[in-house]
């Protein structure tokens, strides 16, 4: 899922939506089951970022049409309308968020970044999907954090489509000649830096560590970077059970330490290449593909890129040039990783016809098939177990899909609440702070981040813990 | 004779009337008020409307998403308390002050060497010079801003050409750099205009100050300049309240960072708006860009208008 690091990239302005076509009243739809047909006319309409969700827009325009195609065969009494939305990521949910202040430009589902569930919930745009789920055959085989993502007040809101964690990549050759033994398995973060240190020794023109920093890849660049170092830290808290922002705890001071550890001596990529607010040159997978990368802490996704279908770049050695383990914890126990997807939602406004049609639609697009093929042109681990290890998904990536199915028991969901996206501006900014100026200790980046969200959301926001 | 009529009927009721037919007096044709109510019927639905919305809107709790996407309303003075407070928005706005008063300068001085340079230059120098300048000035923001992002950055072409490939200007000094992009798009516009300019001072005065013995830098203090003054009010004026638009070239350049070294108050406004899903305070701030925006414009009708 390479473009969704563009998701902060562009900015435009909303259209008027597409929207919600009235349907038949009163209508009978005739429910579930195989080869089940409407009584009557039912539109349906649906929302989707063509450009930023897959990992390139054909391949969204195919997955998207394919699932149309089965299910007008299936349900030929229902319209059903895509949106397709261009643009970046802000792009897209700027236009979904003014679509849904009406109920005629409300789209029936829409599918949207995890971190949008309770932000649409609390404004009243999200159906309740728990009575609709009962029964569920794909629903029931989710593990509980991913069933959580969508999970308000024990009501279900939104279902996952696909997920993003994390991992660490790492180029074989590179190593066996900086002296670390494969396969590499670091147990703790002083590990990482270790070997980070031989690679520089040994390879002097190579980058050492990739550690996404600053705020130009968006919120994403702190999901796919400094995230995964607090959720294995001695606090991962982001935010207490009040629901205040946490703006300095020994979690933070932890893992701002390893990036200034990292970026002090000299180990991070130039800032030229992590300040970029283009798309190409914040992600690190091109820099393997030219020998020219260590180590990096990193989304998923990356194995996905060096396939042909993606092929950003197309690299067909990766597969054997490349390692992949898990981040380990601060204490060495277990890993660490962020967890973040893309869900869908009914709006509030469809009608039970509509809602009905929209939960068929969801059966046919979460089969197997279509689920996995989500997963691998879009850059996901697919939400359902059983799927972690089926070959269409297994080989599309090898060994890169297998592995980041088994590492992602191990993620913890990111926070979905409005003040989430200022909170990690101000994490950003401290990142950058550290890249761009290597002398900037743990402390100031917490002092950084502490004066800046305060500033932003208010003292009685914002709260320190041990 | 008319001073004598003039005298004869200086006090009492012809006064007043001869006061009612002075053709210098400003008077109103109720007639022309009908005439002009669609321009004032566009002015309201298309200006005065929405500013007084987005005034309105700038002292309420609007947000983007969240319970006050939808159930939003007049929060007094409470924005405006934040406003106040917020060090940000006091960052920014100094940036932005920077940005304007940088480019102004830049675009001022570079505007009028091209400019007095063409005029003494060769027909072919002028017409491939002028060109150039132009197809900058009239290039788009997106397109100038990926130019400057391409050739400022690591390996890019002004590091190169320097024999420095690994130096990244941007990041280095990224408001400096952003306000060079700004000048380097805004110059042709200033060129074309002050080259007009310099081809409407009379030679002969250039000449007889030649004769005088003036020199070179008494010539342009004496009489250029004072000749050019209405004009260089005019450009200084243009290129504040443009560059106060400009938020495209800064968007693709930097997105307002690294941090928030670049980061104007379009940017800001847009970071509350659309990233923080702040749309009543983003809306405020766009409030102070506009009377910001007034204050350069109404100078600029005053000055022109004399």
């Amino acid at each position: 899922m390479k473009v969704s690091f563009m998701k902060k990239s562009t900015m435009s302005k909303v259209l008027a939506g597409t929207a919600v076509m009235a349907m038949a009243a009163g209508s009978a739809v005739v429910v579930g089951g195989t080869g089940a047909v409407a009584a009557s006319k039912v539109s349906i309409s649906i929302a989707y970022a063509s450009d930023t969700t897959f990992d390139t827009t054909p391949l969204a325009y195919k997955w998207w049409g394919q699932v149309k195609k089965e299910f007008n065969a299936k349900y030929p009494n229902v319209t059903v309308n895509l949106i397709a939305v261009h643009g970046g990521e802000p792009d897209f949910l700027t236009k979904l968020a003014l679509d849904y202040h009406n109920a005629s430009s409300a789209p029936t589902l829409a599918q949207f970044p995890s971190t949008e569930i309770k932000l649409y919930q609390s404004s009243g745009y999200l159906m309740n999907m728990s009575p609709l789920l009962k029964g569920s055959s794909w629903f029931a085989q989710y593990p509980t954090v991913i069933k959580n993502e969508g999970n308000i007040g024990g009501k279900v809101y939104a279902v996952s489509a696909g997920e993003n964690n994390n991992g660490i990549y790492y180029d074989k050759a590179i190593l066996q000649k900086a002296g670390v033994k494969l396969p590499w398995q670091p147990k703790t973060w002083n590990d990482i830096i270790t070997a980070a240190k031989a690679i520089k020794k040994a390879e002097p023109k190579v980058i050492p560590l990739w550690l996404n920093a600053g705020t130009a890849a968006g919120p994403n660049g702190a999901n796919y970077g400094i995230l995964n170092l607090l959720a294995g830290s001695s606090n991962p808290a982001i935010e207490d059970s009040s629901g205040k922002m946490v703006v300095s705890s020994s979690g933070l001071l932890q893992a701002f330490n390893f990036y200034h550890e990292a970026f002090a001596d000299g180990l991070g990529a130039p800032t030229a290449q992590l300040f970029s607010p283009n798309n190409a040159p914040n992600i690190p997978s091109t820099d393997f593909a030219k020998g020219q990368l260590g180590i990096a802490i990193s989304a998923n996704f990356i194995g996905g890129n060096w396939t042909k279908q993606v092929s950003f770049p197309y690299w067909p050695q990766a597969s054997t040039a490349m390692g992949v383990t898990g981040l380990p914890t601060a204490n060495g126990k277990g890993y660490a990783s962020t967890l973040s997807g893309w869900d869908f939602g009914i709006s509030s406004h469809a009608t039970s016809a509509q809602a009905t049609a929209v939960m068929n639609f969801l059966n046919i697009a979460q089969d197997s098939t279509n689920l996995i093929d989500a997963g691998n042109w879009a850059g996901w681990v697919p939400p359902v177990k059983a799927d972690w290890t089926v070959p269409l998904y297994t080989n599309f990536a090898a060994p890169f899909n297998e592995e980041f199915g088994k590492l992602l028991p191990y993620s913890s969901e990111v926070p979905s609440d409005a003040n989430f996206s200022t909170w990690v501006q101000g994490i950003e900014q401290a990142t950058g702070a550290i890249a761009e100026k290597p002398s900037t200790t743990g402390a100031q980046a917490v002092s950084q981040l502490k004066q800046y969200v305060t500033n932003q959301l208010g003292s009685s926001a914002v709260t320190s813990l041990p | 004779m008319m001073s004598t009529v003039v005298n004869d009927t200086s006090t009492g009721p012809h006064v007043a009337q001869l006061w009612k037919t002075r053709q210098d007096k400003v008077r109103t044709q109720w007639s022309s008020i009908l005439l002009l109510t669609p321009a004032l019927g566009l002015l309201a639905v298309l200006f005065l409307v929405p500013l007084a919305f987005a005034v309105y809107l700038g002292l309420t709790n609007l947000t983007l998403l969240g319970p006050t996407s939808v159930h939003w309303g007049f929060s007094g003075l409470a924005n405006l308390i934040r406003l106040k407070s917020d060090t940000e928005f006091w960052s920014s706005l100094w940036t932005t002050a920077y940005f304007i008063g940088g480019s102004i300068v830049g675009v001022v001085v570079l505007g009028y060497v091209l400019a007095s340079l063409l005029q003494r230059a060769s027909t072919f120098l002028r017409v491939v010079v002028g060109g150039i300048v132009v197809v900058a000035w009239m290039m788009p923001a997106v397109t100038a801003g990926m130019t400057w992002y391409a050739s400022t950055t690591g390996n890019g072409t002004i590091s190169t050409l320097l024999g420095m490939p690994s130096s990244n200007f941007l990041d280095a000094q990224p408001l400096l750099i952003v306000t060079l992009a700004n000048i380097w798009s805004m110059t042709g516009f200033c060129m074309l205009v002050m080259g007009a300019a310099l081809r409407n001072i009379p030679l002969e005065a250039i000449e007889a100050a030649k004769v005088e013995n003036a020199s070179s830098w008494q010539r342009f203090r004496l009489i250029v300049l004072p000749l050019m003054r209405p004009t260089i009010i005019a450009v200084v004026l243009l290129t504040a309240l443009l560059s106060l638009a400009n938020f495209a070239l800064i968007y693709i350049m930097t997105q307002g960072g690294p941090g928030t070294a670049t980061n104007i108050l379009p940017l800001y406004s847009y970071q509350q708006a659309f990233s923080f899903n702040n749309l009543a305070y983003g809306a405020l701030i766009g409030n102070v860009m506009v009377l910001i925006a007034t204050v350069f414009g109404i100078l600029y009708v005053r000055i022109a208008s004399r």
